[in-house]
């Protein structure tokens, strides 16, 4: 207690210094002036009085500097001097400082920013209760689209009851249901969970309460848990939603609770609700059927258990199931079960682009660091001097060595306010970025982790910086006073330095650049890709009529739903072809079709299909093909060519003979160097039983072009178009080509669209320039990212080429000046300098190229239709780099040329 | 001679228990007097230590009138002043037993 009294007094002391001083000196006076009248009341003279207790008092400056000491922190004292005078200093060489705190502040904003991503994305625990127990499971198949192919129900359950290493598993089956407002529609993603996921989950309600066992099973009411986004969005975060009833595909639910927030996986979702609200859900083909899969698993370890355990018993458990269904488990297709950590499964898609990011942004950091360092060394040489006379005032080399690093941490923390605020506005942008990789973008913020990792770098900066100027060692001060040298020697070893500074830099950037120009020509590949689709003037509209869930429940007749909604279905499909023929007649539109989804969009469904007379060979994966449908305009709207045979027309319907278009992809697997036309395929596999699809052959009439509709950067997959008329409306989309402006024409068709459909939600429209986008945009945004850390890494090598270059020309005017007088003119001294800056470039470009050799194959992942060690990207950086480096070298040249051989002697 | 280390905060605490509350100068007199003399206290050993005890809340102080009609700051025993005085006479009572008793003259043998 005592002493943190006393700290505290201590530290007060500091700052009241000047009242305290008057105080003391009054004390003191008046303890000399009682002393005098003492002696002199002894019969002292006044003068010898005076001198007696003067003398007796052992001097009053050293009273005065010994009560100093006692009252503030000595030591903190000197730091805020030091600070003080570095302050006072970097004021006087405002040059020097602008360049400095602003180099850093960019290396800085960009660290901070890039790492508050990462820390948000990948780092940060998850909000869930004990987060890092969570696991994520993936079953997937070879084959495109088969990637994360999720779970069945009997898939579940088995695992369930055989592995008990997981202490909960959760079922989240995604899916879409239609909100009925007053007059308006919204279309939700939701999520249809067991009791336990929440408990499994580790999440906690903000409202109300969430879904728990008792609200499992057939014959409970429905009830809706909103995630936190969404009650913010469209409720407006009102605090009286819990009870409500909303109206849901038609039926009445209650929401019961807000969730807190929570990053969801693998898509974002608006709400929670319990099985019981989509009567398949609840059916004995999804609880019975194996091969139906759309349910995602998330579990929890049990407490003891590990990761390894888990994958251990799961792979036991799958191996089993395996051996004994094999009609679900298609031998050739592979199937297999991955389990990661929930954490890593949410950062999976992000993971290697940050990490990228990550490290331009510490490239960057290395080459303003590089420069910082050069400069400080330059500016150590014109401080000798004063280094000098600090020495001889009594300063040793701790002292000095403070002094700098005090100096540095000024000018560092300088530069990490300016960083943070570059980076405060940078991480705005890099949260749109991160959002399309990653469901925790919302968690993205600049907090005190984040400040405290710029609070780090800054420090280990400020120490880098003050430790690479080299001063004396202790006891060899003098030798330099006595010889009054004004620069220290070693400068040839600090040249070495500062050259070898420069090197790095030149490498670094050739690095950074290879990487940027890789990215770039990933983006412009990607925008070069042939969507299939001619003409942009075409726009696109989701609009979902049939409402799958409500309806009776399929407890006692499984087939009883489907009965309902092939009724819904009927009253759809009139409307959208209400719908298609009144936005046909708006002047402006050329042609409209409808489909079962937009062009260029993957199809959610996807069957086992087979060839009529083709049997396949023992161990070959299961073909599959997207499921699509198209009216008999879909094709001539979305400008998808047709290569062979004939579009659907208004007589393929229900009872007529079932026909198929399918598209080159499939045309060219199952059909290679035949003529497509009339042969038959038809659907298989264990799906078909839990699908309003029929097994029958169905004739092709016709081959479309392929269309990227896994985005531009996946290969073309196969697709099988049925007539419109033909197959149950799920999803439902409207295409539409105008001669001109499609903007213009989206009012226009979405009033049709509210008229004729008032319940329907209207999802999303899209121009096809915009659905192009999507797939090209990430990647835009990750080469200009790199690509402007790229020019900013080359623009500070640049000025440090040129500075290190200025100096040598400046410690070297004399002997320029000498070469001059005798006799070498000034080409000879511009080449002289020239070579000396080409030395540092081209080792440095050495560097960088085999550097980036070896750095470029760990962004494989992220580039499209160019290699990782694309020559042409090669060249092309370095020749960049040279240009850049050339000029940078020519500025120092030119003046060193430039130099009065006269003045320079006379100066020396 | 010069006061020894550590010793200078006891006489300090013991000279104003016994005068009350008294300025620097009165402290330095008392505690020469006292020491009959054999003791010297310069400015600069003086004050560091009034200051010290003030931090550590042992002493208050206080600017007054002197008796004799010049302003001086004064020196007054806390609390926590008191009770730091009782334990530190304490210690040194117990260390001076066990110095001397370490230091008697050696009796013979019987």
């Amino acid at each position: 207690m005592t002493r943190i009294r006393a700290l505290l007094a201590r530290l007060a002391g500091v700052f009241t210094k000047n009242r305290a001083d008057a105080e003391l000196t009054e004390e003191l006076q008046a303890h000399l002036d009682m002393e005098t009248a003492e002696y002199m009341r002894r019969g002292m003279a006044p003068d010898e009085a005076r001198r007696r207790a003067l003398l007796a008092s052992g001097g009053l400056t050293q009273a005065v500097e010994a009560v100093r000491d006692q009252r503030g922190l000595p030591w903190l004292e000197s730091v805020v001097a030091d600070a003080r005078y570095a302050l006072r200093t970097l004021r006087r060489s405002p040059a020097f400082t602008a360049v400095v705190v602003l180099t850093l502040a960019l290396g800085i904003g960009a660290n901070t920013a890039i790492f508050s991503v990462v820390h948000g994305v990948l780092l940060k625990p998850l909000p869930n209760r004990d987060g890092d127990r969570l696991l994520y499971l993936r079953q997937s198949a070879d084959g495109p689209g088969q990637a994360n192919i999720s779970f069945s129900v009997p898939e579940v359950d088995d695992l369930r009851t055989g592995v008990p290493s997981l202490g909960g598993i959760a079922e989240y089956s995604p899916w879409n249901l239609t909100l009925q407002g007053d007059n308006d529609a919204v279309r939700l993603d939701v999520g249809l969970v067991t009791g336990n996921y929440f408990d499994v989950m580790g999440l906690a309600p903000l409202l109300g309460r969430l879904t728990r066992p008792s609200d499992d099973g057939p014959g409970v009411p429905p009830v809706m848990v909103l995630t936190h986004d969404f009650w913010m969005k469209h409720f407006g975060g009102d605090r009286g939603i819990v009870g409500r009833q909303v109206k849901l595909d038609g039926q009445s639910v209650t929401i019961i609770g807000v969730l807190q927030p929570a990053p969801f996986f693998p898509d974002r979702i608006d709400a929670l609700l319990n099985m019981v609200v989509s009567p398949h859900h609840v059916s004995a083909m999804m609880v019975q059927n194996r091969s139906h899969r759309m349910t995602e698993v998330v579990a929890r370890l049990a407490p003891g258990a590990t990761v390894e355990q888990a994958r251990a018993e799961v792979a036991a458990v799958y191996a089993r199931l395996q051996s004994d269904h094999q009609d679900a488990y298609d031998p050739g297709s592979h199937y297999r079960i991955a389990v990661t950590p929930f954490k890593e499964a949410l950062g999976a898609r992000a993971r290697l682009t940050l990490w990228l990011l990550m490290a331009a942004a510490a490239f960057v950091m290395i080459i303003s660091a590089a420069n910082v360092a050069n400069l400080t060394l330059m500016r150590g040489v014109r401080r000798e001097h004063e280094l000098v006379v600090r020495a001889a005032l009594g300063a040793g080399v701790a002292r000095l060595r403070r002094l700098l690093v005090v100096e540095n941490l000024v000018l560092t923390l300088l530069a990490a306010v300016f960083g943070v605020v570059l980076a405060l506005v940078g991480v705005r942008l890099l949260v749109s970025l991160a959002a399309r990789y990653s469901p925790r973008a919302g968690e993205i913020r600049v907090d005190g982790v984040v400040l405290g990792f710029t609070l780090a770098l800054s420090v280990a900066l400020a120490l880098l910086l003050s430790f690479i100027a080299s001063l004396p060692r202790e006891g060899s001060f003098a030798s330099w006073i006595s010889a009054g040298v004004r620069r220290m020697s070693g400068s040839l070893r600090r040249q070495r330095l500062q050259r070898g500074l420069v090197v790095a830099q030149v490498a670094v950037s050739v690095v950074l650049l290879a990487g940027a120009g890789l990215l770039t020509r990933t983006m412009m590949r990607l925008s070069e890709v042939d969507s299939g689709l001619r003409a942009e003037a075409v726009f696109a509209m989701d609009v979902p009529l049939l409402q799958l869930s409500g309806g009776p429940s399929g407890g006692t007749d499984p087939m009883a739903w489907f009965r309902h909604i092939m009724e819904l279905d009927v009253a759809a499909k009139e409307q959208y072809e209400r719908i298609r023929s009144e936005i046909r007649a708006l002047p402006g539109v050329t042609e409209a079709g409808l489909g079962s989804s937009i062009p260029l969009a993957a199809s959610t469904m996807t069957f086992d299909v087979k060839a009529e007379g083709q049997a396949l060979a023992v161990g070959e994966a299961m073909p599959r093909a997207d499921v699509r449908t198209a009216s008999p305009e879909y094709f001539r709207a979305s400008g998808i060519p047709l290569l062979q045979g004939r579009e659907f027309t208004s007589t393929d319907r229900g009872g007529s003979g079932l026909v198929v278009i399918v598209n080159k992809t499939f045309a060219d697997k199952f059909f290679p160097g035949e003529d497509p036309i009339g042969k038959r395929i038809a659907w298989t596999g264990p799906l078909l039983k839990v699908s309003p699809i029929s097994g029958d052959w169905r004739t092709i009439v016709g081959v479309t072009g392929n269309t990227r509709d896994g985005g531009l950067d996946a290969e073309p997959r196969a697709s099988v178009f049925m007539p419109f008329a033909q197959m149950l409306s799920i999803g439902g989309a409207l295409v539409i080509r105008a001669d001109s402006n499609a903007p213009g024409l989206v009012a226009a068709a979405t009033r049709i669209v509210h008229r004729i459909a008032p319940a329907a939600p209207i999802v999303r429209v899209l121009t096809v320039a915009q659905i192009k986008d999507q797939s090209v945009s990430p990647r835009r945004l990750n080469a200009e990212l790199v690509s402007s850390f790229g020019i900013l890494a080359l623009i500070i090598a640049a000025v440090g080429i040129a500075g290190v270059l200025a100096f040598s020309v400046s410690t070297r005017t004399t002997e320029i000046g000498i070469r001059m007088s005798l006799g070498a003119d000034r080409a000879q001294v511009q080449r002289m300098i020239l070579r000396e800056g080409g030395v540092l470039l081209a080792l440095g470009l050495v560097l960088g190229v085999a550097g980036a050799f070896f750095a470029t194959g760990l962004v494989r992942g992220l580039l499209f239709g160019v290699a990782p060690r694309d020559p042409a990207t090669f060249v092309g950086v370095a020749l960049v780099m040279l240009a850049i480096g050339i000029v940078a070298c020519w500025i120092p040249a030119l003046r060193a040329s430039r130099i009065d051989p006269a003045i320079a002697m006379r100066s020396a | 001679m010069d006061v020894q280390q550590g010793t200078l905060a006891l006489m300090i605490l013991r000279t104003l228990e016994v005068l009350g509350s008294l300025h620097g100068y009165g402290i330095a007199r008392r505690i020469e007097e006292t020491s009959k003399h054999r003791l010297t206290l310069n400015y600069g050993t003086l004050y560091p230590a009034l200051l010290k005890l003030e931090q550590e809340g042992f002493v208050s102080t206080e600017w007054r009138q002197s008796d004799n009609n010049r302003r001086a700051k004064y020196y007054a025993l806390t609390a926590a002043g008191k009770k730091q005085l009782a334990r530190e006479t304490r210690e040194w009572r117990q260390t001076a037993e066990l110095i001397a008793a370490f230091l008697a003259p050696r009796r013979e043998a019987p």
